[in-house]
C-alpha cells in the first residue's frame, strides 16, 4: 500500500524457537542484569510452565530474585504496586513476564514503578502520573516477555492497559519505553494450551493482522507482517488442533501472533476491536471469542470502501490456487467466505461461537447498548469506513446470527 | 502560482499566524457548539465537569484549552499551562497547518502520526466527533467534507440554523474580548 507518510517502530528482540528459554541468561547478561523477578499468574504455575523457565535459568549465573504469581485476569493498579514492592524488597534488576495479556500489561506497569521514572525521590511512585501518551522520558529496566498464549501480541506493543479498580476505569499507558527488550517464543510454553484457547487466541491474532491490513494507518512494513501472520495462522491452526504438542506448529502460531502484534502496534486496529472490547466488558466473554464473532461482519461492512485490500488477504488466507482462480472483483467477498468457513470448522471442532446468539451471554435487547458503547471505543477512529449508530446497530444485528 | 498553492506553502511565520487563528476559531467554535448544539452537548455529557481539553503544537506553539463547566458547556482557559485531561498534540507546526488548512483530516493526521492524543481513548473519540461536528457546522460543505472522514447527515436548514447560531456566538465571544 502506498502512503504519503508513515512511521514504523519495533525495537523488540525476537528470540524464537527450540530452547529459546535457554537464551534468556545470556540476553539478560548483555543488559547487565542477573536477578530477574518473574511475574506470572496461578494458571501458568498450575500448567507447570514455570518449571521450564526455572530449569533454563538454573546454573546459568542468573538467580531468580522473586516470583510474583498473583496477577489477576484483569491487571490492576493494586497488583502493579504490590509486584513493584516485591521487586524492590528482593533487590531485582530485571523483569521476566511469563503469561498472557494481563501478565504482560502488568509487567509494563511494574517496570514504570521500579525504574527511575517511578522513583519516589523524583516525585514518581504514582503510576497515574505516567498514564496517557508519551510521559516517560527515559528507558526502563530490562523487561523480557515469554508469552504463554499466541494471541495478544502485547510482547511487541508500546501500550499497557491497567484497570483502576477504585474508579472502575481502564487506564492506558503509551510509551515506546514500555516495549519489552525481548520477546522469547518457545514452543514449550504454548504446548499445553487446550484446543479452544488455542483457537480463540489464534483468531485474536488473525483479527490483529486483518485489521492492521485494512485500517487507515496500514503501511508497507505493517502489511508485510500482517500478511505473513495470516498465512501462518491459516496454514498451522487446524494442524495444531490435531496435534496440540507439535513444536513446529506451536512455534508458527507464536510467531504469527508476534508478527500480527508488530503489525497492529504500528497500524492500529478498527471496528472489530471496538465491538469486541465492548462486548467483552458487557459479558466477560474472552477477547479472542469476541474477535471471532465480529471479524467477518466488520469486513463485510468495510467491503464497499476496502474491497481491494480485503481481496488481497485472500492470498495469505486461502493460498495461491483459490486466489488465482477468483476474479479480482470477487476476492473481497471470497476472503470473507473463506473466513466464515474457518470459523465453521473451529465451531465444529472446539465449540468456538460464531454469533452473539451462540454465546448465550447477551440478551438480544442489549444489542443497541452494545452498538452505542462501541462507538466510543478508541479503534473506531482507524476503521476505514466511518460508522454511526445506525451502522453499528446494523453490524451487531448481523453478528447476532 | 495560484492563490491555493501559495497558501499550501506558507512560510513558517505565516503558518504560525494561520494556525493560531484557527486554534482560536476552533476553541471558540467548540465553546459555541457546547452552548447551542444538542449533538455536541450529548457528547460532552459523558465527560466529567472540571476536565480540561487542550489542543497544542509542541514545544510551545499555538494552543487552546477548554474546561468543562458543571452546566455542560465549555469555557476557554486563557493561559492554561498545566496538564490537560485530554490533549490533542501536534508534533510540528507544519502538521497542524496541514490539518487546519484542510489538506489532511484529523483522522488521517492521527493515522499518519502527525499528532498524538494524550488521555482516555474513549474521550478522544468523543472529542474528534465534536470537532467533526463543529467543522461541519461552521465550514462550507466543500471544505468540511475534506476535513472529516464522512460528512455527517445534517439537514440543510438544521446546518444553517446551528451554523448561524455558532457564528453568532463566535462573533459575540470575539466582541467580548474572550481571547485565548
Ligand atoms: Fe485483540
Amino acid at each position: 500500500m502506498s502512503r504519503d507518510f508513515y512511521e514504523f517502530f519495533c525495537p523488540v528482540k525476537v528470540i524464537a524457537g527450540e530452547r529459546a528459554l535457554e537464551h534468556i541468561p545470556f540476553e539478560l547478561g548483555l543488559l547487565g542484569a542477573a536477578r530477574p523477578m518473574i511475574l506470572t499468574d496461578k494458571g501458568v504455575i498450575a500448567a507447570g510452565l514455570l518449571a521450564h523457565v526455572q530449569k533454563a535459568l538454573a546454573s546459568s549465573g542468573v538467580a531468580i530474585g522473586a516470583v510474583f504469581d498473583e496477577v489477576p485476569q484483569d491487571s490492576s493498579l493494586a497488583t502493579v504496586r504490590a509486584a513493584a514492592a516485591r521487586y524492590r524488597e528482593a533487590g531485582c534488576d530485571a523483569i521476566l513476564a511469563v503469561g498472557g495479556g494481563s501478565v504482560i500489561d502488568t509487567s509494563k506497569g511494574v517496570n514504570i514503578l521500579v525504574s527511575d521514572a517511578g522513583d519516589v525521590a523524583e516525585g514518581g511512585g504514582d503510576l497515574l502520573r505516567y498514564a496517557g501518551a508519551h510521559h516517560l522520558k527515559k528507558p526502563l529496566r530490562p523487561l523480557f516477555v515469554v508469552p504463554t498464549t499466541a494471541g495478544t501480541g502485547s510482547e511487541v506493543t508500546l501500550v499497557a492497559i491497567i484497570s483502576d479498580e477504585t474508579r472502575g476505569v481502564k487506564v492506558p499507558f503509551t510509551s515506546t519505553f514500555l516495549m519489552p527488550n525481548a520477546a522469547v517464543l518457545d514452543p514449550r510454553m504454548t504446548q499445553t494450551l487446550p484446543a479452544h484457547l488455542t483457537a480463540m487466541t489464534a483468531m485474536d491474532a488473525m483479527t490483529h493482522a486483518m485489521e492492521a491490513y485494512t485500517c487507515l494507518a496500514a503501511n508497507p512494513l505493517s502489511d508485510a507482517y500482517a500478511t505473513s501472520a495470516i498465512q501462518k495462522i491459516s496454514n498451522h491452526l487446524l494442524p495444531v488442533l490435531d496435534d496440540l504438542k507439535s513444536p513446529l506448529g506451536r512455534l508458527e502460531l507464536a510467531q504469527a501472533s508476534t508478527m500480527a502484534g508488530i503489525a497492529f502496534s504500528n497500524s492500529m486496529v478498527g471496528l472489530v476491536h471496538a465491538l469486541g472490547h465492548t462486548l467483552g466488558s458487557m459479558t466477560h466473554l474472552p477477547h479472542g471469542v469476541c474477535m471471532n464473532l465480529f471479524l467477518p461482519y466488520v469486513l463485510e461492512y468495510n467491503l464497499p470502501v476496502a474491497s481491494d485490500r480485503i481481496g488481497e488477504l485472500l492470498l495469505p488466507l486461502a493460498g495461491p490456487d483459490i486466489y488465482a482462480s477468483t476474479p479480482k472483483g470477487r476476492r473481497g467477498t471470497e476472503t470473507i467466505t473463506q473466513l466464515r468457513r474457518l470459523r465453521d470448522t473451529l465451531n465444529a471442532r472446539c465449540k468456538l461461537p460464531r454469533t452473539i446468539q451462540e454465546t448465550g451471554k447477551l440478551d438480544r435487547s442489549a444489542l443497541r447498548t452494545l452498538a452505542e458503547r462501541a462507538l466510543d471505543d478508541g479503534p473506531v477512529a482507524f476503521n476505514p469506513r466511518e460508522a454511526d449508530l445506525s451502522d453499528m446497530i446494523g453490524i451487531v444485528e448481523r453478528a447476532w446470527g | 502560482m495560484t492563490l491555493l498553492s501559495r497558501f499550501r506553502d506558507l512560510e513558517p511565520a505565516a503558518q504560525h499566524a494561520y494556525v493560531s487563528l484557527m486554534m482560536a476559531v476552533i476553541g471558540r467554535g467548540l465553546v459555541a457548539a457546547s452552548q447551542t448544539d444538542d449533538e455536541t452537548r450529548r457528547e460532552l455529557a459523558a465527560f466529567t465537569p472540571g476536565m480540561v481539553i487542550a489542543m497544542k503544537v509542541i514545544p510551545s506553539g499555538p494552543s487552546f484549552a477548554l474546561v468543562l463547566q458543571p452546566d455542560g458547556t465549555l469555557k476557554l482557559l486563557p493561559s492554561f499551562d498545566g496538564r490537560a485531561t485530554l490533549a490533542v498534540v501536534f508534533k510540528h507546526l507544519a502538521h497542524a497547518f496541514l490539518v487546519f488548512s484542510f489538506q489532511e483530516s484529523t483522522t488521517r493526521a492521527f493515522a499518519n502520526d502527525r499528532l498524538y492524543i494524550d488521555g482516555d481513548i474513549s474521550h478522544s473519540i468523543r472529542l474528534v466527533r465534536c470537532l467533526n461536528r463543529m467543522e461541519a457546522l461552521i465550514l462550507p460543505q466543500a471544505i468540511a467534507a475534506k476535513a472529516v472522514k464522512r460528512y455527517p447527515a445534517i439537514a440543510a436548514s438544521d446546518k444553517v440554523r446551528a451554523g448561524a447560531r455558532i457564528y453568532g456566538r463566535l462573533a459575540l465571544n470575539f466582541v467580548n474580548g474572550d481571547r485565548p
